[in-house]
């Protein structure tokens, strides 16, 4: 079926083209492998603790990065050894207040997400709004309800924002 | 699914054949309609990506228990005989 172009007849498929046929791969069915693995992330469980992890290694990257940026440089009344331990545990204490609260922010918006995107059972930008609602309502509920109304329609946001950026081929 | 239902004594081979023949039909013909509707209703004709959402995979599920369970009752109705409609 596939001529090559050095054929006498040209190949009906194509004509207009001048580089060589693509190959059309058959449609294949999904292993055994592959089924097991889609339900495994399918669980909503399991989705939340990766996306938990994911988010408490990200936030410790960024709270090294941070803890880093600042530190009080006293070099009177330090040595260089202590001020470089003291330095390392305020970097230390720091990423590990944001692995912490990465982590829950991200637990609990892959949690939500997934909860109502199993109940809706639709795939759209709403869940990712109302997800971004649940968890900046959750994270920022110390504040009383008018902070956490802030905070839901801030975080809904800025997820919706941040989904359509991430998905720009319509 | 219905396990298939044993040959009964006294049926020829061709007839027990076109039997089988008609019940493949029947199976391959539900399991298109079926893969139709259910694409139709649940995919969203988008495309973004290549692979069901979750929320695809939630919305097929519910799709072919649904419609299996209304096959099997309309099966039952039409066995047992016309309900007066």
């Amino acid at each position: 079926m596939a001529a090559a172009d050095s054929s006498a007849e040209p190949a009906a498929g194509s004509s207009g083209t001048n580089e060589s046929v693509t190959k059309i791969e058959p449609i294949r069915m999904p292993t055994v492998e592959e089924m097991r693995a889609q339900e495994v992330w399918n669980n909503c469980a399991v989705k939340s603790v990766a996306s938990g992890v994911m988010g408490g290694g990200l936030g410790l990257m960024m709270g090294l990065f941070m803890g880093a940026l600042e530190n009080p440089i006293m070099h009177d009344t330090m040595t260089g050894r202590q001020q470089f331990i003291f330095t390392a545990k305020q970097m230390g204490q720091r990423s590990w207040g944001s692995c912490k609260a990465f982590a829950v922010m991200g637990l609990v918006y892959s949690a939500a997400e997934c909860i109502v995107e199993k109940a809706r059972a639709k795939h759209d930008i709403v869940n990712t709004a109302i997800a971004g609602c649940v968890t900046g309502g959750a994270m920022s509920a110390r504040g009383g309800p008018k902070a956490a109304c802030i905070g839901c329609a801030g975080f809904a946001t800025f997820s919706v924002l941040i989904e359509k950026f991430f998905d720009r081929h319509t | 699914m219905a396990t298939p239902s044993p040959i009964p004594a006294g049926i020829s081979k061709e007839q027990a054949f076109s039997m089988a023949q008609t019940e493949m039909e029947y199976r391959v013909e539900l399991f298109n309609k079926l893969a139709q509707t259910c694409f139709r209703k649940c995919v969203d004709n988008r495309y973004k990506e290549a692979e069901l959402n979750m929320g695809d995979n939630s919305c097929i599920d519910r799709c072919v228990s649904k419609y299996w369970q209304v096959n099997g009752m309309v099966g039952q109705l039409l066995s047992v005989g016309k309900p007066p409609m």
